[in-house]
């Protein structure tokens, strides 16, 4: 059986590539599963979505834990923990990444005992991965080996035929780009054993006895927790102000901003809590005297870390 | 009528009740809306929570609020807010509660549990005159679970359910109006994207008791189909357009806000969302974009 997972951010298109390498599959004539993970999948954040295919029925339900395959559309995800990218990558596992960086790279930063591809993603595309998903699945499909392009290219305009004849266009011209990049690498991804019941290894898990309500869920007497969650991890755009051309009409921004992430320092001056700002650049598009910039946060990042260096 | 504190936009509060870090979709109207709403009103508030998006808002152990959030299915939370109300009372009568601690209690729901499978308990909670804020952020339809019609979804948009070429057969619901029939203490409908508006109308509010409806329509990046930077245009453009008339309803009376003229062609405000492309793509549905402007041209002939 081949376990395949996709992880993205909500709005990247994961589960359309997932439902693409599902219906291909189906189309060469496995059983297959495909689900996109439900929970909280807003735009921006992490989400996931994931294929089981096999010659016979597959009994196998829930998340898959060992993955064969796991495509990374977006590389910030790699770091994030709660996103579980990593989540049970094995010694043949494959790790697929949309980049800008080299394999060596990845290969130096993760330590894994598994390959790991890239898919370039050119510096300009970086914020905008509008076509990441019909590139991922094609590269997914050409590294499974088991899927014919023409499969692919049916999978393709069936699931986005809703979108138009445009689009459905520009995502097989990438698929295809994507499909020929990874013919050398052809079969790399190793169908996994069948899970018995039998050898179902118990979890790592601890057992927990049961406690009254008033213990293990005690009151919350803290106001406003959830700024304890980080937000700022779903951005791919940073909005920077210019302070030298910022008016102070802070009541614009800070009111306008739907994440209470600008708050006003007692200069009276905005400032944007990176912790929590999502990049949706609404304080963009209405600050009057255009006072804010669109920085991709990879650049944003990156020249971070030049300037803490000593 | 007492002067508003909010004459300006620069009266309006510069530091935020809401937290940060919740879990609602990059640009999400809805947010905006609570989170101007929330600082008008002040932390002595409880949110009673109808399931929808704002589900999300608060999920153990996290929440954006300063003070106690009840969660209830679709359709009940104007009896949970029923519930709140007796409670405090109750304390207060005992003397156990001092009454400047009371609380302001307010429900929260979106469209689809307001215009369609609450409105019974609403109506209910109207008739008995319960003292709560009924706030609706309307992002036209089931965003939580992908965009579904609701009866709050505007006439030919395309839905997760209506995804035909015609796209939602049916007409938006007039909460507005259901609310303004049943003769409550307070009737407005608002938009984040208009601030002091809406800080005016919630400071009205605040101060009433009874029944209180604050309607907001709640631009969708996700549902509608836009850039969610572009969110505060599109709010913008559904006021200048006229599709979302600002307006309240206090002592019998029905006062418009807001009263654009010239107003925004709607296909200014269309064209912007993925939900309405299929009027002008492949061909442009003429025929369809003059009757919806004929529609908001109907409405605000009777308004001038």
């Amino acid at each position: 059986m081949y376990r395949i997972r996709f992880h993205g951010r909500g709005g990247q298109g994961m589960k359309t590539a997932s439902r693409i390498l599902g219906t291909a599959f189906f189309g060469s004539g496995f059983e297959v599963q495909d689900a996109p993970l439900y929970g909280a999948e807003r735009r921006g954040a992490p989400i996931f979505a994931y294929v089981r295919a096999a010659r016979r029925p597959i009994h196998e339900r829930g998340v898959i834990d060992r993955p064969d395959l796991v495509v990374v559309a977006d590389d910030t995800l790699v770091p994030i923990p709660t996103a579980g990218v990593m989540a049970g990558l094995g010694e043949r596992s494959v790790l697929l990444v949309a980049t800008g960086e080299e394999p060596a790279v990845w290969r130096d930063r993760l330590q894994l005992q598994g390959p790991i591809l890239t898919l370039p993603i050119a510096a300009e595309e970086r914020a905008e991965l509008r076509f990441v998903g019909a590139s991922c699945a094609a590269a997914a499909a050409r590294l499974i080996g088991v899927i014919s392009w023409a499969d692919l290219e049916r999978a393709t305009q069936q699931e986005l035929a809703p979108l138009g004849e445009t689009v459905v266009v520009e995502n097989l011209r990438r698929g295809r780009a994507a499909w020929d990049a990874f013919a050398p690498h052809e079969g790399l991804v190793v169908e996994g054993a069948e899970a018995a019941s039998q050898v179902d290894e118990r979890p790592d898990w601890i057992e927990l006895p049961f406690e009254a309500a008033r213990i293990s869920a005690p009151d919350i007497h803290v106001a406003a927790t959830s700024t304890e969650v980080r937000t700022g991890l779903w951005r791919t755009i940073r909005p920077v102000i210019d302070y030298d051309r910022c008016h102070r009409c802070t009541w614009v921004c800070s009111t306008l901003c739907p994440d209470s992430a600008i708050a006003v320092d007692t200069e009276g001056a905005p400032r944007i809590d990176l912790d929590h700002c999502k990049g949706c650049m609404i304080c963009v598009a209405v600050c009057p005297t255009h006072a804010i910039e669109t920085i991709p946060e990879g650049e944003a990042k990156h020249a971070e870390s030049e300037e803490a260096r000593p | 009528m007492s002067e508003s504190h909010y004459r300006h936009m620069k009266d309006l509060p510069s530091t935020h009740l809401l937290g940060a870090g919740t879990a609602m979709c990059a640009g999400c109207g809805g947010l905006q809306a609570v989170h101007e709403v929330y600082d008008v009103l002040g932390e002595k508030t409880v949110f009673v929570n109808a399931a929808g998006c704002m589900t999300l808002l608060s999920v153990y152990p996290f929440t954006p609020f300063r003070g106690s959030w009840l969660y209830t299915s679709m359709a009940s939370a104007p009896a949970g807010a029923q519930g709140v109300r007796d409670a405090l009372d109750l304390l207060v009568a005992k003397g156990r509660l001092p009454a400047n601690d009371d609380l302001q209690v307010v429900v929260l729901t979106g469209d689809g549990a307001a215009y369609g499978m609450g409105l019974s308990s609403t109506s209910g909670a109207i008739d008995r005159g319960l003292d709560f804020i009924y706030l609706c952020y309307d992002n036209e339809g089931y965003a939580n679970t992908g965009q579904q019609s609701s009866p709050a979804t505007p006439h030919a948009a395309h839905t997760a359910t209506d995804s035909g070429v015609l796209g939602h057969p049916g007409f938006k619901k007039d909460l507005f109006g259901i609310w303004v029939a049943n003769r409550p203490a307070y009737a407005a409908t608002v938009i984040g994207t208009e601030p002091l508006d809406l800080a005016r109308k919630i400071e009205r509010a605040k101060d009433m008791r009874g029944p209180r409806l604050i309607l907001a329509l709640a631009p969708c990046p996700s549902g509608w189909g836009f850039d969610p930077g572009e969110m505060a245009e599109i709010g913008r453009l559904a006021v200048r357009s006229g599709v979302w008339p600002l307006k309240e309803y206090d002592d019998g009376r029905v006062v418009h806000t807001e009263i654009r003229r010239p107003r925004v062609p709607v296909e200014e405000y269309l064209v912007r969302q993925e939900r309405f492309r299929h009027l002008f793509e492949p061909e442009r549905n003429d025929a369809e974009l003059s009757a919806i402007q004929a529609r908001i041209d109907a409405y605000w002939e009777c308004v001038d």
